[in-house]
């Protein structure tokens, strides 16, 4: 029999994630995907899945328990062995705003665009493991991971491409103050608290596309910054855009932590 | 020739202003080419196109280009959607305009021009002018998945229950905008609203 596990408890966003789906933004589907992506693949390699594979993203709290049999699940600092019901809690908070519990295998879900990502997890329900393998541990991405986890500096922007829509001020703004994450942030957007970013009288919004990691900045001033499953046309301006490799960084730091951006 | 002006969008992306009289399909079709793309967005004003890997530069010939391209090389889909005009702005918007919104629409002929917003959803150009209307001013906490939309000259349906501030006069009821094949439509559709 397939190893499973049983949602003993879920509460918050829990959710099934993988590493997203690519071509499908002309048709407005936003790539989706993990929220810290390094720590889904953290997550998949030590439970012996592959990197890619889909696991169970935790922002929030989650018990499973082992349901019928042995069952190898990996969270991104630990492989554990669970025996025939065992019970395992997993949570985000203090240290990060996402977690993720992986599954030998990776946890089989029906593919759609794409992706095998998105559906929300319920306490009650059965998740079963998949059949994609990991093929032991990918020593670069490993290491990749773990550089990018421990650089504790500022978070790099490219800056634009609407700076025409923000006062002469308002880049000086971003890159010298400090900014907290607010706990009404979710998966499509980031949402700061700090100094806000002033606009130019009579900006014109009309929609443009946009991309994960995008600092949109509504009429407060006050910089939104998109996640995975953004909107792909949006009419707020968008003053720099985190660059990619700094992403896991800022969507993984807690609500207590202070952000900063520096140009890249 | 100057070379068309593009700027960055993050360290991975690049975007620029659409070129005029070029199909959406077609810009799409020729960007994905590109090496290293994984995406493209067309929005009504601009495009965006998605590379796999950081980017620093990207060469102008290639945007100039996408501005020689013709319209879309094979024929647009035909798409019709069955539709029953009932929408909570209907009746206010008839008045308002003094003209039968419901009657108007359903006998346009419209196109897929740019797609974003949500996840399937479809600007659709082609509205008669006579039942054109701004949004509303304060947007509708939840908009109904189906529901047929106005916003200025474009229309539109919601893919799925949403926040939203189009002008509401019916709602499509033969099948979801976006099922686990996909949306519905497509840019460069051709649409028909079908009572």
């Amino acid at each position: 029999m397939v190893p499973r596990l049983r949602i003993v408890r879920a509460l918050g966003l829990v959710t099934i994630q993988d590493l997203g789906r690519r071509g499908w933004m002309h048709a407005a589907v936003p790539p989706g995907g993990a929220l810290v992506r390094g720590a889904l693949r953290a997550a998949n390699r030590l439970a012996g899945a592959a990197e890619g594979a889909a696991a169970i993203e935790v922002c929030g709290v989650l018990r499973v328990r082992a349901d019928g049999g042995a069952v190898v699940v990996g969270t991104p600092a630990a492989r554990v062995e669970l025996r025939d019901g065992d019970e395992l809690d997993v949570a985000s908070g203090a240290a990060t705003r996402a977690t993720y519990l992986a599954v030998r295998g990776g946890v089989d879900a029906p593919v759609v665009m794409g992706s095998r990502g998105g559906r929300v997890v319920r306490a009650g329900e059965i998740v079963a493991s998949g059949e994609a393998y990991g093929d032991g541990d990918r020593d670069r991405d490993r290491d990749r991971d773990r550089d990018r986890d421990r650089d504790r500096g500022a978070i790099r922007v490219v800056l634009g491409p609407d700076d025409d829509a923000f006062a002469t001020t308002a880049v000086a703004t971003l890159l010298q103050a400090s900014y907290r994450i607010r706990p009404d942030s979710d998966r499509v957007g980031t949402r700061l608290a700090g100094s806000p970013l002033a606009r130019i009288a009579g900006y014109v919004e009309t929609p443009r596309p946009l991309v994960r990691g995008a600092l949109e900045v509504p009429g407060d001033g006050l910089p939104i910054v998109l996640g995975p499953e953004h909107p792909t046309t949006g009419g707020y301006p968008v003053i720099a855009v985190v660059i990619d490799d700094d992403l896991d960084r800022l969507f993984a730091a807690p609500v207590t932590a202070t952000i900063r951006f520096a140009v890249v | 020739m100057t070379a068309p002006a593009w700027r960055r969008l993050g360290d991975r992306a690049v975007r620029f202003a659409r070129p005029p009289g070029v199909g959406a399909r077609a810009i799409v079709r020729a960007a994905r080419a590109w090496p290293g793309v994984v995406d493209v967005v067309v929005a009504m004003g601009d495009v965006a196109v998605y590379f796999d890997a950081p980017v620093a530069t990207v060469d102008g010939a290639r945007i100039a280009g996408l501005a020689q391209l013709g319209d879309d090389g094979e024929p647009a889909r035909e798409v019709e959607l069955r539709a029953v005009y009932d929408g909570a702005d209907l009746d206010e918007l008839s008045r308002e305009l003094g003209v039968d919104v419901a009657a108007i629409h359903a006998t346009g002929a419209y196109r897929v021009e740019s797609m974003g917003f949500q996840p399937g959803f479809a600007y659709l150009v082609g509205l008669d002018a006579r039942i054109a209307a701004p949004r509303l001013a304060t947007p509708r906490a939840r908009v109904p998945a189906g529901a047929i939309g106005i916003a200025g000259e474009l229309t539109g349906v919601y893919p799925a229950e949403s926040p939203g501030g189009w002008r509401l006069i019916g709602r499509v009821v033969d099948a979801p905008m976006l099922g686990d094949a996909g949306p519905r439509l497509e840019l460069g559709d051709r649409v028909r609203f079908v009572r």
